[in-house]
């Protein structure tokens, strides 16, 4: 079983390898078939709907995207416990099910206070 | 011979070098095989026996790279044709018969085309995006199982893997907006991050309830476990989950009514703005990959994976017969596979042919021998890939599996052409509002449900 697991891990290494090597593959392919023009000075300036850009193109954007992220750091570390409890749930049942309960309670409590403090609703 | 004759003049110079060495290979290129074979066989089976590990990760990452490409070419295909029979339009109809190789065109297109970095971009990350979108849907590939057996790799940790390497698209698209340094791209990869993330939490979730009942995180017992009748499919057992994670899904793989990240009516292209080329191409690429793993997963996870909607093994035991298997092996016919080998691909070429021949006697001869001998490589792959040992499980798993998969493509293209997108507060209301509360509860009313069933001594 031990070797059968490390196995696995290898094809996951294995998988990012070639398939990192097969799309610079087909970028080179590209690059050698493709065309290349030189252009005038307009031609690297940022496409913003034909009009010169003006200002910094990293541009101040909103705070909810901030906060929405954070959300789902505190969510999805629980749903990692979540995956590990309902694994296991068929020897725990009720024990089980009334802590899972708890846990997810406070978590609520959380999701509910973002909720009343209006962070749900995109300003 | 005045046919083949008069179409060859027709065609350039280039050409009329080309085809007859085409077809000099043709007849050489079998015999050649075939005596290669013979030659060295004994040695490259024990050599390819002794690293059979190696061997299975080069076949399995081969077959998922080279499945990807006609798959995310048939999306495409079907996203011009259905959504224009949709809007009462024709769609593609020049490339080959109903424009069949339209988005083959489109990709060597993309192919050919500039591959252009813009000058304010960061070159490195600028270039690593697409490959990192790219890699995440080719990693996900890795457990989604095919047929019984037929898996990348079978990962006891398959879910969890799943949804680990698939939120790794997040990083991808938000590093391709923010280094093409433009105020759609950042705009543009922001969002698309803001929506992945929200709606990565109902998605993980809706599934907790599958590994209740299931007592597994490997996918392939999943699939296994929802054998047999069509009422055995996990969507009967729980049809909450499915339904949040048919929406999850939707909006995981960025398509309408959620595609705000590439809204085009308001932010250009969305973080693909500033790409060009095979880098654009790759954004894309992954994009109908993902389409695709989606639609998988929601076959595998909830509607029987490969298992067809009858019970086949009841269906055989009423018919009086065992469980199908059929052995062949090649080696038995000895010296006989050479003459086999030359006489099989003339006859059946000619038979596969006369139908196109006698369907349009008008048209040039060659082209319906063309049409003949293609049908032939097609049957031959098959019959090759088959004979070695046919074991009919599979083979029926991977069509059953094709057929239900393309059947949720399809659902894809159809809410394209149909609805409307949503706004963005809609958007990220609908996740945290609904969907995260709902898929709460179907968790807990599944644990209940177990918890009831067990004390009163039902399974």
């Amino acid at each position: 079983m031990d070797q059968n697991v490390l196995g696995n891990l290898w094809y996951v290494v294995g998988f990012a390898f070639a398939g990192t090597l097969f799309v610079f593959g087909t970028i080179a392919l590209a690059w050698l078939l493709s065309h290349r023009t030189r252009g005038d000075e307009h031609k690297g300036y940022p496409y913003e709907s034909g009009i010169d850009t003006f200002g910094d193109s990293h541009a101040r954007f909103g705070i909810p995207f901030y906060i929405y992220a954070l959300m789902f750091v505190a969510f999805d570390i629980e749903v990692v416990f979540i995956f590990l409890w309902a694994l296991i749930f068929q020897d725990l049942l009720l024990g089980g099910f009334v802590s899972m309960l708890i846990f997810v309670a406070i978590l609520m409590l959380g999701l509910a206070y973002a909720w009343r403090k209006g962070v749900l609703s995109w300003r | 011979m005045t046919a083949a004759t008069r179409s060859l003049r027709q065609v350039a110079t280039v050409g009329r070098i080309v085809i007859p060495l085409l077809v000099i290979f043709l007849i050489v290129a079998p015999v050649a095989t075939v005596l290669v074979a013979q030659a060295i066989g004994p040695w490259l089976i024990s050599v390819l026996n002794s690293n059979i590990g190696i061997l299975r990760f080069v076949v399995a990452i081969t077959a998922i790279l080279l499945f990807s490409i006609p798959a995310a070419f048939i999306i495409i295909y079907m996203e011009l044709k259905v959504i224009a029979y949709m809007n009462l339009r024709v769609g593609p109809n020049r490339v080959l018969p109903a424009g069949a190789a339209h988005s083959v065109v489109a990709g060597l297109k993309v192919l050919t085309k500039e591959d252009f970095t813009p000058n304010s971009a960061d070159r490195l990350v600028f270039t690593w995006a697409p490959v990192l979108v790219f890699l995440t849907a080719v990693m996900t590939f890795m457990v989604v199982p095919f047929g019984p057996g037929l898996v990348g790799a079978p990962l006891n940790i398959g879910l969890l893997y799943l949804f680990a390497v698939g939120g790794m698209t997040v990083v991808g698209l938000l590093l391709a907006g923010w280094s093409s340094f433009n105020k759609y791209s950042l705009l543009g990869g922001l969002r698309s991050a803001a929506q992945v993330v929200s709606y990565e939490i109902p998605l993980t979730l809706s599934v907790v309830g599958l590994i209740l009942l299931a007592g597994s995180m490997s996918i392939d017992s999943i699939a296994r476990q929802q054998s047999g009748w069509v009422w055995d499919w996990f969507v009967f057992r729980q049809p909450l989950g499915a339904l949040i994670f048919f929406i999850a899904g939707v909006a995981e793989a960025n398509r309408t009514p959620f595609d705000l990240t590439e809204a085009d009516s308001e932010i250009v292209a969305g973080f693909a703005t500033e790409y060009s080329g095979m880098r654009f191409g790759f954004l894309f690429f992954a994009e109908y990959v993902n389409v695709f793993i989606m639609s998988a997963l929601i076959v595998t996870l909830f509607f029987g994976a490969w298992n067809a909607p009858v019970d086949v093994n009841w269906l055989l035991h009423l018919v009086g017969v065992g469980p199908l298997s059929i052995a062949f092996d090649p080696g038995q016919l000895g010296g006989n596979l050479v003459a086999l080998a030359a006489v099989v691909p003339l006859v059946v070429t000619l038979v596969l042919a006369a139908p196109f021949y006698l369907l349009r006697p008008e048209k040039p001869v060659w082209q319906s021998l063309l049409i003949g001998f293609l049908l032939l490589n097609l049957l031959l792959v098959g019959v090759l890939g088959l004979s070695a040992y046919v074991d009919w499980d599979w083979v029926a798993g991977l069509i059953w599996f094709m057929v239900k998969a393309f059947a949720f493509v399809f659902v894809f293209v159809w809410m394209r052409g149909t609805f409307p997108r949503v706004r963005i507060d809609q958007l990220m209301g609908f996740a945290w509002k609904w969907l995260l509360p709902a898929s709460l509860l179907n968790l807990f009313a599944t644990a209940l449900a177990i918890i009831l069933l067990k004390s009163a001594g039902i399974n």
